[in-house]
């Protein structure tokens, strides 16, 4: 199985919509009417300063429903999720709950997803790892495995087939 | 980062069997699902639930050394323990492979099992070479102190218990300003020269105040200090030059174990500066 499934499967790509759809308008509702735009998130953000990145705005057109716009925008993917803004709301709203369920959104929308991460979710998916377990190199240049090193082999699911079945199924399921 | 973090597991194989904790290792564990978080949060729980389970039918508690994966075992079970429809709907999932999470397993990080399980006094019992003098700046990581809603392992403005153990093994840790600002390193996905801008603006500050290593305990922290710190440093403009270890080796050295067993071929950071005696 790969992205293209993940991603492609237009009947479970729309019931995925639909619960982060859900998802969203949840927290529109519940959160959003909390946040009096104190910007208290937004002064500690860390990705503010580098790349523009306003939680408290974020929260605000959430507010006014334009989640296709924020959908669209690369600003939500600059998010490193360091959890500040959760930690430090005032009012509760958590900013950064707000960015997941939107990149979420995004890629079920059938948005590109940047960078890295489809090569990231096309391993996990196959060999439930992130990446393949990988040679290390010492200080002065010496190549070294996890055997070389004394440690044992790494833990990996065991039944391959049945742990991407498994995944495969969350992108079909019905909600 | 089991795949490629091999100094901070190897240290951590060291010194764990000297505080009386017995390591097991698990067969059939997978990712945590946290690095993909942006791409499906439903994945994330799925794959974190499967892990917990694997652990519950062992009936082991789970330490896991990496902040993201110790976040994304916690949060997994808040939302399992306390949504018994999701819960539910996550096994629904796992049944194929004969596992079911019921929340049984305790889920341990760094912290909590060096300073809330084994504990200060201990440490100290142990410690054969003292590391005195040594200036210590301590990052924490973010997700191992955030959100503190849903249970971290320390304060999430002002964390201690890093500073507490390093002063058990006779290191000096010190403030500064800039100690809770994060890596960047999960930027490194899509926007990989903003993440080297993050650690090279850390470091930078790290270096001007003379302290004389680095210390965190995050398998993503640290690839972007120790590893990557050559090229963070162009990022900023400036020559960094800063041993970066991880918490870990750092205790391994002050209880006498031998440095190559600790990893320390493997930290690309200049750590043969630290000058901490002995191989």
């Amino acid at each position: 199985m790969s992205i293209v499934d993940l991603t492609s499967m237009a009947e479970s790509q729309a019931e995925l919509k639909k619960e982060i759809n859900e998802r969203l308008s949840r927290l529109q509702d519940e959160i959003s009417d909390y946040c009096f735009q104190c910007a208290k998130c937004t002064s500690g953000c860390e990705a503010h300063k580098l790349l523009e990145l306003e939680p408290h705005k974020i929260v605000a057109l959430l507010k006014r429903g334009l989640i296709d716009e924020m959908i669209n925008s690369d600003i939500i993917w600059t998010c490193m999720s360091c959890f500040k803004c959760r930690e430090r709301c005032p009012q509760k709203v958590a900013p950064v709950e707000i960015l997941f369920a939107l990149k979420n959104m995004a890629v079920a929308s059938g948005k590109q997803i940047p960078g890295n991460y489809t090569a990231m979710l096309q391993s996990v998916l196959s060999i439930g790892l992130l990446q393949d377990v990988k040679s290390v190199s010492t200080r002065d240049n010496k190549t070294k495995t996890r055997s070389d090193l004394g440690l044992p082999e790494l833990s990996k699911p065991v039944d391959p087939s049945k742990f991407q079945m498994m995944l495969s199924k969350i992108a079909v399921e019905k909600v | 980062m089991s795949t490629e973090q091999y100094a901070y597991e190897m240290s951590i194989r060291e010194i764990f069997p000297k505080l009386g904790v017995e390591l097991v290792d698990l067969k059939g564990f997978s990712c945590c699902g946290e690095p993909i978080k942006s791409v499906n949060q439903f994945l994330t729980l799925t794959l974190a639930a499967r892990n917990l389970a694997i652990a519950e039918k062992e009936g082991l508690d789970v330490f896991a050394p990496c902040p993201l994966c110790h976040l994304a075992f916690t949060e997994c079970k808040r939302v399992l323990d306390t949504d018994p429809k999701m819960s539910e709907r996550v096994n629904k999932n796992l049944v194929d492979e004969g596992l079911k999470y019921t929340g049984t397993s305790s889920v341990m990080s760094i912290l909590d099992l060096l300073y809330d399980v084994v504990g200060v006094d201990k440490i100290k019992e142990l410690v054969k070479k003292p590391l005195k003098d040594l200036k210590v700046a301590t990052h924490y990581g973010c997700h191992l102190i955030r959100p503190s809603e849903i249970g971290r392992s320390d304060d999430s403005e002002n964390p201690q218990k890093m500073e507490e153990l390093l002063k058990a093994i006779g290191a000096n840790p010190e403030y500064y300003p800039e100690k809770l600002d994060c890596c960047g390193a999960l930027l490194n996905a899509n926007l990989p020269e903003s993440a080297l801008t993050k650690t090279g603006q850390k470091l930078q500050k790290v270096q001007e105040y003379g302290f004389d290593v680095f210390v965190d305990t995050c398998p993503w922290c640290h690839k972007q200090y120790d590893a990557r710190q050559v090229k963070a440093g162009e990022t900023v403009a400036a020559k960094l030059d800063v041993p970066v270890v991880y918490l870990t080796q750092l205790l391994g050295v002050a209880f006498g174990v031998n440095h190559e067993k600790l990893g320390f071929d493997l930290n690309l950071s200049p750590v043969d500066k630290l000058k901490l005696g002995g191989k």
